[in-house]
């Protein structure tokens, strides 16, 4: 007897859409992908789609507008299980950077001037779980299609797929790569989590934390050893806040108050 | 009334919607719904060191993410005083081409040609069409390796960085991709002789203006410093305020763009109109076989303009290969100066985009970002109106005429997440 396939549905809230990409990108696995579900929503790649019920509703995007936040709403409703996909679901994305002195409302009228929004009524970007239950987590900027792939089918047969819990730094040194730190550069790789192979060091360049925080970094040694290299409280606290999206703050803060 | 809504519009990028009302055969309103939320990219960089700046910028979209990270890099280097050596100018336009191939290669067989068949999906045309599929799939992934081979990874890759790049690619790995561009040609071609064999109604047909950037030394190109209109005009890029007008229109809601009041078109099909002469090899010949007046004054003709592309960017990419195997690797350039103002200008895939820098003590201090889509959405809801004007009168059923939108729309490859800053307003009564 053939096993019937799970129902699922892909859905992109506010981003760019790159998770999605990511997948689309896989060319063979895609067609596999394809086959391995059975796809009802994906409006990035097809045009039938069901808003119907579902087994997983896999989410890219922030929340940045009410209608959307009663979208995630509806689908949470209609599906037994709901997973984040990308640093915008995850965290926020970089539209949720903290970023301290100017308000959301004050960048808000900076860009658009003082005019009354119709259709959809914008709010401060959020991550979803501010909004609806989230089942499992997949960060990344973009996410790394082999962990997605992975995850996907581990929850297809119901499954809970076992994500790394060290900083980026593990794969750093897998790749034998020199420690940029040591080298002076401003690297946050020991804050971030691993899964995209530590591309940027293996580039020489410093790890920008687009894999978004790690469980248990150790942000105050990582603050303290970036003030000994030279750099700024103001230009470390950028850095740390560029990709982790919001609620980074009340930490940072609470650290910042201890140095 | 009568009301034909499309939402949301699909098999593009981002979150986008159609508004089509008439009452009896008159159209009251044809809308292109920008409905992606608000992002503020422009405020999220104030403050922000160049590389941060880049980080941010190219993850506005993931289909043009290098167009925005060379767009950055362009204005930023010009306002910093970065002048680059030549391997990181030829690897800067491999990487370029890449991007081109590979959002061309995604919208043409897998976005756009879906509607021509009369399927709603690239996969759905797996059981007829499997070897087109298969085909555009070998293309695109060859793009994409380009993508990651020379910015560190398919899509946000950080490489490419402020004076130059982390890292080269291996020699051996770039006379690879110089080889296989020959094996990908018959698949570029195959995009150009399916899309040649399609009918291209003709009921909404009219002029509009075409703009692109002008690569100089009478070559086709996808980067430069001016802009070339169809009018005969060329401008500098540093003028994009002009040349672009981008405002908020009371009616439409929209922050729609303008040059000297009258919609305008950027993209592919602007880019074979105004600089389609200078074609040369198969792409030459291509140009002289297929282009005809028609192109001046239907968007439909985008989707063919882009396959051209295709076989002129294949053609490009093994003497890109050579040029950059010419050099050494030279070292990241450091900035002659903190202070300064720069507008980057590159051709997106789906049109100009510019990146206007003014930096204050080496951190941004004001940025400005004018995006493709933008600058077309004028041309997309004329377009569109005038098929839904001639196909009411000709009583054509709902679903026909959405679908027509729908392709006029998707024709344009909008970019939805790029157009973070156009969203309905409300009418000020």
């Amino acid at each position: 007897m053939e096993k019937v396939k799970k129902k699922v549905g892909l859905y992109g809230f506010t981003g760019c859409n790159g998770d999605q990409l990511v997948i689309i990108h896989s060319e063979d696995r895609l067609l596999e992908f394809w086959n391995s579900a059975d796809i009802q929503s994906f409006s990035l790649a097809k045009s039938d789609n069901t808003e119907s019920e579902l087994d997983i509703a896999v989410i890219e995007g922030s929340i940045s507008n009410q209608e959307q936040a009663e979208h995630i709403k509806a689908i949470r409703e209609r599906s037994k299980m709901l997973i984040a996909i990308g640093n915008c679901a995850c965290y926020g994305g970089i539209q949720a950077m903290e970023l301290g002195a100017a308000t959301w409302d004050q960048r808000f009228r900076q860009v658009y001037g003082n005019k009354t929004l119709d259709v959809r009524t914008p709010v401060e970007s959020k991550p979803i779980d501010l909004f609806v239950h989230v089942d499992f987590y997949l960060p990344g900027c973009p996410i790394d299609a082999g962990q997605f792939f992975y995850c996907f089918g581990q929850l297809l047969q119901d499954n809970k797929p076992v994500m790394p819990d060290h900083p980026v730094c593990a794969e750093c040194r897998w790749r034998e790569n020199e420690c940029l730190l040591l080298k002076g550069k401003m690297c946050i790789g020991p804050l971030t989590a691993a899964g995209c192979g530590a591309v940027c060091p293996s580039n020489n360049l410093p790890c920008m934390g687009c894999f978004g925080p790690v469980s248990e970094a150790n942000v105050a040694s990582e603050f303290s050893l970036l003030k000994e290299k030279g750099f700024s409280r103001e230009s470390i606290k950028n850095r740390i806040r560029l990709h982790f999206g919001s609620g980074v703050m009340e930490p940072l803060k609470k650290i910042l108050g201890e140095l | 009334m009568r009301e034909i809504l499309v939402e949301p519009l699909a098999r593009v990028e981002g979150e986008g919607g159609i508004t089509i009302r008439a009452e009896g055969n008159r159209v009251k309103e044809v809308r292109f719904d920008i409905l992606e939320g608000t992002r503020l990219v422009e405020t999220l960089v104030e403050g922000k060191t160049p590389e941060e700046d880049v980080s941010i910028t190219c993850r506005i979209c993931a289909i043009c993410t290098l167009s925005h990270r060379y767009a950055a890099l362009r204005g930023l280097e010009k306002a910093l005083g970065i002048e680059v050596p030549e391997k990181v100018y030829w690897t800067r336009s491999l990487m370029h081409l890449g991007e081109m191939l590979e959002s061309h290669s995604l919208h043409v067989f897998l976005l756009a040609l879906p509607d021509y068949v009369g399927y709603p999906s690239a996969i759905a045309m797996l059981d007829k069409y499997s070897d087109e599929v298969v085909k555009a799939l070998s293309l695109k992934k060859y793009a994409n390796h380009i993508m990651e081979v020379t910015s560190g990874r398919m899509i946000h890759g950080e490489n490419p960085t402020v004076g130059g790049f982390g890292a080269y690619p291996d020699e051996n790995v770039l006379k690879n991709i110089a080889q296989q561009a020959q094996e990908m040609m018959p698949v570029a071609e195959l995009a150009v002789d399916l899309l040649s064999g399609l009918d291209v109604p003709d009921f909404f047909e009219m002029d509009t203006v075409y703009m692109c950037c002008e690569p100089g030394n009478d070559t086709f190109g996808i980067v430069g410093d001016q802009i070339r209109i169809s009018t005969g005009e060329v401008v500098d890029a540093a003028d994009y305020k002009n040349l672009t007008n981008e405002r908020v229109v009371p009616h439409s809601a929209a922050k729609h763009c303008l040059y000297r009041d009258k919609p305008y078109s950027v993209g592919a099909l602007a880019r074979i109109n105004n600089l389609g002469e200078r074609l040369t090899g198969r792409a030459g010949e291509l140009y002289k076989k297929l282009w005809n007046k028609r192109w001046q004054r239907n968007p439909i003709f985008n989707n063919h303009a882009q396959a051209i592309e295709m076989v002129w960017a294949l053609e490009q990419v093994p003497v890109i290969v050579e040029n950059i195997l010419k050099h050494k690797d030279p070292a990241i350039v450091f900035p002659s100066q903190k202070d300064g103002e720069g507008v980057g200008a590159v051709e997106a895939p789906r049109g100009t985009l510019y990146h206007y820098y003014k930096m204050k003590d080496g951190l941004v201090d004001k940025a400005n970002l004018i995006i493709p889509t933008g600058q077309s959405l004028e041309d997309v809801e004329r377009y569109m109106r005038k098929a839904v004007e001639t196909m009411l009168d000709r009583e054509a059923a709902d679903d026909d005429i959405r679908l027509q939108a729908e392709m006029i729309a998707r024709s344009y490859d909008p970019c939805i997440s790029c157009s973070t800053h156009m969203v309905q307003l409300k009418r000020d009564s």
